[in-house]
C-alpha cells in the first residue's frame, strides 16, 4: 500500500465539497443528480480507504460500498424518472423554477 | 277549604292567561274578566279569611295553628323536597283581607282611570299576574315558594312601573325598582340557602320547629342565627324600600296611579312586613336582629317623613309617607309589637290605598298634572275627591277615631313599654310631621287659591263612578277598620286574631302583655296633641281659604318662620334634594362603580384576554416570518443540510462532542 490515509480521505473530502457545491449551486436537475452521484462516490471512496487501511474493517468495508452502489443505482433511476416527470410538466430543467414543494 | 284556597290562586292567573291572549281583541271591553277573576276571588277570600279568624273548620282556631296542604311535589331531590305548599293561618287571613279587598278596588278604580290609555288589556293582564303573585306569596308554605312569589311580583312592579315604557323616566324608574331589589334578593336567597343549610328544610313550620331545636340542643352559635335573621331582613329591607335600599319606591311612582296605590302602597311593598313577622321564630332567637330591624325601621321612618316635607309630585308625597309608615311597621317587629305592624300594615293598607286613589282621581281632574304647585283650590270642583282623601290623611295624621290612629299607637305603645324608649320618641316625632306633610299636601292640592293653568281650569271634573265607588268604600273602610279591630286599644279583635300567633315568640324575648293603663292613655293622648300640632301647623302654613275657614294667605309667615329657624336652610335643602341619597348613590354605584367597572373590562380585555390573544398573536407572527424559510426550491433546503452538516463537523473539530 502506497500513500497514505489522509491523502485518499483529502481526496474523498474535496470530491464531496465538489458533490455539495454542485448541488447547491447548479440550476439544473440533472447536473445535481450529477453531483449526488458524485457525493455518493466520495463517500464510497472514503469507505474503501477505510476498509483498505483498517484490517478489521476489510470485509465489512466491501459490503457497505457495494451497498452504497446498490443504493446509488436506485437513487439515480428514481431520481431521474422524477426529474423527467416534472420535466414534461414545467417544461425546463431548471430546478430554481420548481417550487411545489412550497405549498 | 283545598278548593277554595286554590282557586284564590287559580282564578288570577286565569284572568291573566285569557286576558293576555284575547284581550287585544276585545278592546275597550278587556276589562271584563280580570275584574269578574278579582271580583270572584275577592269573594272566595273574604270567605277564607273569615273561616280561618272564626276557627270554622278545617281551622281548629287554636294556637295560632293553620290549615296547610301541598298541592303538589315540586321539588323531590333525595333528603331535599319542596312542596308547592298552602298555608293559611291567622296572618295569612289578616293579609288576604287587605291584599284582596284594596285589589278588587283598584281593579274597578282601574276601568276608569286607565280609559283612554292604548294599553288598556295588557295592563289588567299584568293587574291579574299581580294579584296571583301577591296571593301566592301570603299563601305560600315554605320559603321556596315565597321566594318565586316574591321574585314574581318583584317582576309585575318591574312590569308596571314601566307601564308607559315609552317615556325614558320609566323605563329608568322600572329598572331602578328591579336592581335595587336584587341587591335585598342576594341577601334573602342567602338566608334561604342558610336555613336549609342549618335545619335542611324549607317549610316554615318545619324550619322554625328545627331551628328552636338545635338552638335549645346548643348545636347553633348564637352569631349564626342572627346571622340567618339578618340575611332574610335584607330581602325585607329591599322589598319594602327600607333605609338604605329604600330610593326605588319614589321613583316607582312614575307607574300608573292605581298600581302606585295597590303594589307600592297596599300590598307588594308590605311583603317584607309580611315576612319578617311570618318568620317571627328566628328573628325572636336573635335579639340583636330585632335591634337592627326597629333601628333600620324607624330611621326610615323620620329619613322618609323628613323629605316628604318639602315634595311638590303629589304622588312622591305619598310615595315617601308610604316609606315613613313602613318604618313604622318594622320599628313595631322590631320592639317585639309583631300584632301591631301586622295590625298597621291592615289599616296603612287601606288608608294608604284611599289616598294614592284619590290622587289619581286628582291627576285626572287636572288633565294629568301631578305637580301641587299648580293645584290648589280643588275642594269644590272633586268634592267626593276631596272629602274622601281627607278622611285619608286623617287616618294617617293619627287622629282617632280613624284607622291610622289606633294601630300607629299601638306601636308606639309598645315602642315605650317594651323599652325601645329612642324608638318611642323618633316614632314620635314622626307622628307630628306625618299629621304635616299629609296636611301640607292636602293643603297645596285642595285649599287656597287656584294655581291651575287657565286652559286646564274650566274642564276640571270629577272622576268617573267606577272610580268614586273604590274610594267611598275605601273610606268607609278606614272609618271603622281601627275602631272595628283595635277597640279597645292593645285588647282588640286584631290582639285575639294575631297575638295567640306571636305568643312563643314574644315569651321567648321576655315580652308580656300588659293591661292597658294609665301610662298608655298619657302616651296616646301625648301623641295625639303632637299628630294635632303638626296638622294645626299645616293647616295654618297652607291652609288658606278652606271651605268656611278663610284663613290669609301667609306666605310672608311662611317665609319668616323658614328664616328663623337656624340651620332650616340646610335642613330645607337636605330634604328638597331628599337628603343626597340619590346622588350618593350616583356617585358611588353609577360614577365609582362605572369607573371601577371599567377597570375591571380593561383587566379582563387587556390583561385576561390580552394574555390569550397575545399568545396566538406570537405565533402567528412566528409562523408568518418563518414562511419566508419554505421556499418550495429544494437548493435552499440542501443548503439547510449543508450548513448543518459544516457546523456538526466545525462542533466536532471544536471538541464539543468529547
Amino acid at each position: 500500500m502506497s500513500g497514505s490515509l489522509d491523502a485518499y480521505l483529502l481526496l474523498a473530502g474535496a470530491l464531496f465539497s465538489i458533490g455539495v457545491f454542485g448541488f447547491l449551486a447548479r440550476r439544473n436537475a440533472i447536473a445535481m443528480l450529477m453531483s449526488i452521484e458524485l457525493m455518493l462516490n466520495a463517500v464510497n471512496l472514503a469507505i474503501v480507504t477505510f476498509g483498505a487501511f483498517v484490517p478489521a474493517l476489510t470485509t465489512h468495508a466491501s459490503v457497505i460500498a457495494l451497498m452504497v452502489m446498490a443504493v446509488a443505482a436506485g437513487e439515480a433511476t428514481v431520481g431521474l424518472a422524477i426529474v423527467i416527470a416534472i420535466f414534461r410538466n414545467r417544461r425546463t430543467p431548471l430546478v430554481d423554477e420548481y417550487d411545489a414543494m412550497r405549498e | 277549604m283545598e278548593t277554595l284556597v286554590t282557586l284564590l290562586l287559580a282564578l288570577p292567573i286565569a284572568g291573566f292567561g285569557a286576558t293576555a291572549l284575547v284581550g287585544r281583541r276585545l278592546g275597550r271591553q278587556a276589562f271584563w274578566l280580570p275584574v269578574g277573576a278579582i271580583v270572584t276571588a275577592w269573594a272566595v277570600g273574604m270567605v277564607v279569611a273569615f273561616s280561618a279568624l272564626t276557627g270554622q273548620p278545617p281551622f281548629t282556631g287554636e294556637h295560632g295553628q293553620g290549615f296547610g296542604f301541598s298541592l303538589y311535589r315540586w321539588i323531590p331531590a333525595g333528603d331535599f323536597t319542596v312542596d308547592l305548599g298552602l298555608y293559611v293561618d291567622n296572618l295569612t287571613a289578616a293579609l288576604l283581607i287587605v291584599v284582596c279587598t284594596v285589589g278588587m278596588l283598584v281593579h274597578v278604580y282601574s276601568i276608569g282611570y286607565m280609559e283612554h290609555d292604548p294599553g288598556y288589556w295588557r295592563f289588567f293582564a299584568y293587574l291579574n299576574l299581580f294579584m296571583f303573585s301577591m296571593l301566592l306569596l301570603v299563601l305560600a308554605d315554605n320559603f321556596l315558594v315565597l321566594f318565586v312569589a316574591w321574585e314574581l311580583v318583584g317582576l309585575c312592579s318591574y312590569l308596571l312601573i314601566g307601564f308607559w315604557y315609552k317615556r325614558r323616566s320609566a323605563a329608568l324608574a322600572a329598572k331602578k325598582a328591579f336592581i335595587v331589589n336584587r341587591v335585598g334578593d342576594l341577601g334573602f336567597s342567602l338566608g334561604i340557602f342558610a336555613v336549609w343549610t342549618t335545619v335542611g328544610t324549607l317549610n316554615f313550620q318545619d324550619a322554625f320547629r328545627g331551628l328552636d331545636q338545635k338552638i335549645a340542643a346548643g348545636a347553633l352559635e348564637p352569631w349564626m342565627v342572627t346571622g340567618i335573621a339578618l340575611l332574610i331582613f335584607t330581602g325585607a329591607v329591599g322589598k319594602s324600600a327600607q333605609f338604605p335600599l329604600h330610593v326605588w319606591l319614589p321613583d316607582a311612582m312614575e307607574g300608573p296611579t292605581p298600581v302606585s296605590a295597590l303594589i307600592h302602597a297596599a300590598t307588594m311593598v308590605n311583603a317584607g312586613v309580611y315576612m319578617v313577622a311570618r318568620a317571627n321564630p328566628i328573628f325572636a332567637q336573635a335579639p340583636e336582629a330585632m335591634v337592627v330591624v326597629a333601628g333600620v325601621g324607624i330611621f326610615t321612618a323620620i329619613l322618609a317623613a323628613s323629605i316628604a316635607f318639602t315634595q311638590n309630585d303629589i304622588k312622591r308625597v305619598l310615595a315617601y309617607s308610604t316609606l315613613s309608615q313602613l318604618g313604622y311597621m318594622f320599628a313595631g317587629l322590631g320592639v317585639g309589637a309583631f300584632t301591631a305592624a301586622i295590625f298597621h300594615l291592615v289599616t296603612h293598607g287601606f288608608f294608604k290605598g284611599l289616598l294614592f286613589l284619590g290622587s289619581g282621581s286628582v291627576i285626572h281632574a287636572v288633565h294629568e298634572e301631578q305637580d301641587m304647585r299648580k293645584m290648589g283650590g280643588l275642594a269644590r270642583r272633586i268634592p267626593w275627591t276631596y272629602a274622601t282623601m281627607l278622611v285619608g290623611s286623617l287616618a294617617m295624621a293619627g287622629i282617632p277615631p280613624l284607622a291610622g290612629f289606633f294601630s300607629k299607637d299601638e306601636i308606639l305603645g309598645s315602642a315605650f313599654r317594651n323599652g325601645f324608649l329612642v324608638v318611642w320618641a323618633v316614632g314620635f316625632v314622626v307622628a307630628g310631621m306625618s299629621a304635616f306633610y299629609m296636611f301640607r299636601m292636602m293643603g297645596l292640592t285642595f285649599w287656597g287659591e287656584s294655581r291651575v293653568d287657565p286652559h286646564v281650569a274650566a274642564k276640571i271634573h270629577e272622576s268617573p263612578w267606577s272610580m268614586r265607588v273604590p274610594l267611598v268604600l275605601l273610606a268607609a273602610a278606614t272609618v271603622v277598620i281601627g275602631a272595628l279591630l283595635g277597640w279597645p286599644l292593645e285588647g282588640g279583635t286584631i290582639h285575639a286574631w294575631l297575638d295567640p300567633l306571636f305568643e312563643p315568640a314574644r315569651e321567648l324575648l321576655g315580652l308580656e302583655h300588659e293591661a292597658f293603663g294609665g301610662l298608655d292613655v298619657a302616651l296616646v293622648l301625648a301623641s295625639v296633641a303632637m299628630a294635632t300640632l303638626g296638622l294645626a301647623g299645616a293647616v295654618r302654613l297652607f291652609g288658606a281659604g278652606a271651605g268656611r275657614f278663610r284663613w290669609p294667605a301667609r306666605l310672608a309667615d311662611r317665609d319668616a318662620l323658614v328664616a328663623s329657624v337656624p340651620g332650616a336652610r340646610f335642613l330645607y335643602r337636605a330634604s328638597v334634594n331628599k337628603w343626597w341619597f340619590d346622588d350618593l348613590y350616583h356617585l358611588l354605584f353609577v360614577v365609582i362603580g362605572g369607573r371601577a367597572g371599567a377597570a375591571l373590562r380593561w383587566f379582563d380585555e387587556r390583561i385576561v384576554d390580552g394574555s390569550v390573544n397575545g399568545i396566538a398573536t406570537v405565533t402567528v407572527a412566528a409562523g408568518r416570518g418563518l414562511r419566508v424559510i419554505q421556499t418550495g426550491r429544494v437548493q435552499n433546503y440542501a443548503m439547510g443540510i449543508a450548513l448543518g452538516l459544516v457546523a456538526l463537523t466545525l462542533a466536532y473539530l471544536a471538541g464539543l462532542f468529547r
